[in-house]
């Protein structure tokens, strides 16, 4: 039994709305607690959806979603306490800042949920601290930050809810490498402090081979695979024929064998690759 | 959900309404609207409502989505109807409790305001379905083109440039709405419950957001208009050419004879 | 050589809440006809505003920027210099005007007072060259963020430009919709000529520049060919960049006592660069 499950979840948009619809399909899936899990897949084939299921924002057409065991759904009038448990970052996150200060901004969501007074105020300041906001900060307000500092405080505004399972919706999209550096390092010291389960949403294949311990493969609406991260990327003509690809490093292994070196290919990181190259170095010259 | 919104969406099928000129559509549709409401008895309001009923046949447009538009403007609908009942003076008493009365008349009464309201939409609709935003602020500039001789011409060329904008936007900004509206969900704001003020207080989180993001968006079209080389509308030419083709004589006429018919059938009843 | 911009000591200042930034700082530059040039640098380098001073969006507070010859502070000519260095930003959806694509891609030539019947040919032409022509009569909001900025670029090149500048055109989009508007870009500029300026914090994206230039803090640090460029693995690194995963494995390949050059950077030639180092044992 997982911290999450999702069983047999469908959900298809009204007929004939105008706008681009991504339905998701007889979706079923488990996610340990305190597992990274990476979700990959097209534009358009169903990722948002289905995280959108996760905290009970989307409801499903059928199929249900279970926290703890429990159906998020069983009393729809408590669907809001399933958003604090499992939180989530949209894409773009800073374009949902609106309060005057940073720091009440970062409190709207725990304020949300009941927080007051010295406790809230704690909580607020405890993520603030993790996520690296200082307390300078605090009194700014949040639309005259850099593009960066606003990611930042979107995260921990999700962040100061405690969720147990956090989700994050392609978070680096747009940002240059030193603030896509930031945003890693953010979400893996929450989930150090925390202990909380991460599910990421990302194109960038080499992120995920170097976060994920599992990785899900949307397609067309339903999963192509859940595996962890060796089963996901061994597979190169699959990922291919759905149009998605393997971390450039594998990319490099691919082609050297094809230029006719004898080398294995499930080689995902760069750390890994290095190592693999000793290897045949130190091979090279016992022979 | 704000999705649903229809208003102001061109829906391309091609029918011989689309290929009109969108100058003859706009005089078509305010022709139309007016005969709605000379229409004094029921023979001239049933004859308007085929003529209205053909157009719609005519747009080849789903009829599923003209009643979308009357979805929206229901509770109008029915609280007109709901006030002219009261409002009829002679005909048979069907119900009468203390000074309200209700009567023949006043059923009559409802049941024409309601139709009459219905073709307004349907008839409206029609012209939105079938014209795109950008044919239709052209064709109101250059309707509203005499308005230059009184040197207006730069305020018609803006008042024509703000729709043409404000159409590309609508969709843009509904989409951006819903997204901030779950993101702050997502954060545990509570849209649904509480009385009045709370509903209101509850939507600042959405509609600051959103303004910040509008205000930004003007900034970077502003700019990437000046990039295009606008500067108000000077000196500007048209791709497309709006020129009167033969079929827009025929179906005018067709119009115009519609209208005398109502005259006439308004005359005889 | 033949310039189709130079940019000579320009120096441009802004005051925000009464304090006075230098975004960018005497910087002098030249761009070639018909090249293809990337310029680098992360987020508040100096690169956007100095994308913006290439039309005279942005006058420079000192020195000037010439276009064809023309200065673009001159306010006569603005409207030529803005109809030769055409320009795409980040966002698609801010610069696209009109609710239909070939009418958006009309709004440049319009503009420019042209004949209806050369508008025409000229919308019909930008979108066959960016692939879009068979979405002409649809709605901007049905299309993905990559085909959006494919017709932004079309209104752009509907008036004819000398010069296509882009200010991270590629920064909200999907890995597909990136390639598009790469693919999109180095068709236009083989083609038909067109110069090209990209912006970008993508290192991957300046593969097949014929020119890189690494901007910080308001200046140029760096200026070559890519593989010049990305030879010097540190330095990208002090000021923010990141380079791509292939030029990292061999910089890495490198640091460990493996003879290899760090400057390749597609993924053939970093296979190759590797083998060729494996067969030295």
């Amino acid at each position: 039994m997982g911290i999450l499950e999702v069983k047999n979840l469908t959900h298809t948009y009204g007929g004939s709305s105008p706008f681009i619809n991504d339905a998701v399909s007889n979706v079923s899936f488990s996610v340990e607690q305190g597992e990274i899990i990476g979700i990959i897949g097209h534009t358009g084939s169903g990722k948002s959806t289905l995280v959108q299921h996760l905290n009970g924002l989307l409801k499903p057409t059928d199929g249900m979603v279970l926290f703890c065991d429990e159906d998020i759904w069983a009393n729809p009038k408590d669907i809001r306490k399933i958003r604090s448990k499992v939180g989530l970052v949209f894409q773009y996150p800073e374009y949902q800042l609106f309060e005057e200060t940073v720091f009440a901004d970062i409190s709207f969501g725990p304020k949300n949920m009941g927080l007051c007074g010295e406790e809230l105020e704690k909580t607020v300041t405890e993520i603030c601290e993790l996520v690296g906001v200082k307390p300078e900060y605090y009194e700014k307000s949040p639309f005259d930050l850099s593009g960066g500092e606003k990611r930042r405080v979107a995260i921990a505004g999700v962040m100061a809810m405690k969720p147990q399972v956090i989700i994050f919706d392609e978070p680096t999209a747009g940002l240059d490498p030193k603030g896509r550096e930031d945003v890693m390092k953010i979400i893996k010291d929450y989930r150090i402090a925390t202990g909380a389960t991460v599910i990421i949403i990302s194109h960038s294949m080499e992120d995920m081979a170097l976060l994920a311990d599992k990785i899900l493969v949307m397609n067309k609406g339903e999963i192509y695979k859940f595996g962890s991260v060796y089963d996901v990327f061994s597979d190169v003509e699959g990922l291919r024929n759905i149009g998605l690809n393997v971390p450039i490093v594998t990319k490099v292994f691919l082609q050297l064998k094809e230029l006719g070196v004898d080398i294995k290919t499930e080689i995902f990181t760069v750390e890994n690759a290095i190592d693999e190259f000793k290897k045949l170095k130190e091979g090279n010259k016992n022979a | 959900m704000l999705k649903d919104i229809t208003f102001g969406q061109y829906y391309d099928s091609k029918s011989v309404i689309h290929k009109l000129d969108p100058r003859v559509k706009i005089v078509l549709m305010i022709l139309f609207i007016v005969f709605i409401f000379v229409s004094q008895n029921f023979f001239a309001l049933i004859f308007s409502a085929l003529s209205v009923f053909l157009v719609v046949l005519a747009s080849k447009v789903p009829l599923k989505m003209y009643l979308k538009n009357m979805k929206a403007i229901l509770p109008v609908l029915i609280f007109t109807a709901v006030i002219n009942v009261f409002y009829g003076d002679g005909g048979k008493v069907l119900l009468s409790f203390w000074i309200i009365e209700i009567n023949t008349q006043g059923i009559y009464k409802a049941v024409f305001m309601a139709l009459r309201i219905l073709l307004l939409i349907f008839i409206s609709s029609a012209l939105t379905y079938t014209t795109t935003p950008n044919d239709l602020t052209d064709a109101i500039e250059s309707l509203l083109s005499p308005l230059r001789f009184v040197g207006l011409k730069s305020a018609v060329h803006t008042l024509a440039m703000m729709m043409t904008i404000a159409l590309r936007f609508i969709p843009t900004l509904i989409e951006e709405a819903e997204k901030i509206m779950n993101a702050q969900k997502a954060r545990g704001a509570d849209l649904e419950s509480g009385g009045l003020v709370d509903r209101v207080k509850a939507l600042i989180p959405i509609l600051i957001p959103l303004l910040i993001s509008s205000v930004r968006r003007a900034y970077e079209l502003a700019e990437a208009m000046e990039c295009r080389c606008y500067n108000g509308g000077e000196g500007k030419t048209r791709m497309k050419q709006m020129k009167m083709k033969i079929t827009d004589f025929y179906l005018s006429s067709v119009a115009v004879l519609m209208c005398a018919v109502v005259i006439v059938l308004n005359i005889l009843f | 050589m033949d310039k189709i911009i130079e940019v000579k000591n320009v120096t441009y200042e802004y005051t925000e809440e009464e304090t006075t930034h230098i975004a960018v700082k005497d910087l002098s530059l030249c761009i070639e006809r018909g090249s293809f040039t990337v310029i680098l640098g992360h987020n508040g380098s100096g690169k956007s505003t100095l994308a913006k001073l290439l039309n005279g969006l942005n006058k420079a507070t000192f020195g000037d920027v010439f276009v064809d010859g023309i200065n673009t502070k001159n306010e006569e000519t603005e409207i030529e210099v803005k109809r030769k260095v055409g320009m795409v930003f980040q966002n698609p959806d801010n610069q696209l005007v009109a609710s239909i694509v070939e009418e958006d891609v009309a709004f440049g030539p319009e503009n420019l007072g042209l004949a209806p019947r050369e508008i025409r040919v000229r919308v019909d032409e930008a979108l066959k060259a960016v692939g879009m022509y068979e979405f002409k009569d649809s709605t901007p909001h049905r299309l993905s963020g990559g085909q959006k900025q494919r017709v932004a670029i079309a209104g752009i090149i509907a008036m004819e430009p000398e010069c296509l500048v882009l200010d991270e055109p590629t920064a909200m989009l999907d890995p597909k919709g990136r390639a598009e508007i790469i693919n999109t870009l180095l068709k236009l500029n083989r083609e038909k000529g067109i110069t090209v300026v990209l912006i970008t914090h993508y290192m991957e994206e300046a593969e097949k520049a014929d020119r890189v230039i690494v901007m910080n803090n308001g200046s140029i640090i760096d200026d070559g060919t890519p593989s010049e460029i990305f030879k010097n693995v540190e330095k990208l690194k002090t000021v923010g960049l990141d380079v791509p995963q292939t030029t990292e494995l061999l910089y890495e390949l490198s640091k460990n006592g493996f003879s290899v050059n760090t400057n390749k950077i597609s993924v053939e030639d970093t296979a190759l660069e590797i083998k060729r180092a494996l067969e030295e044992f």
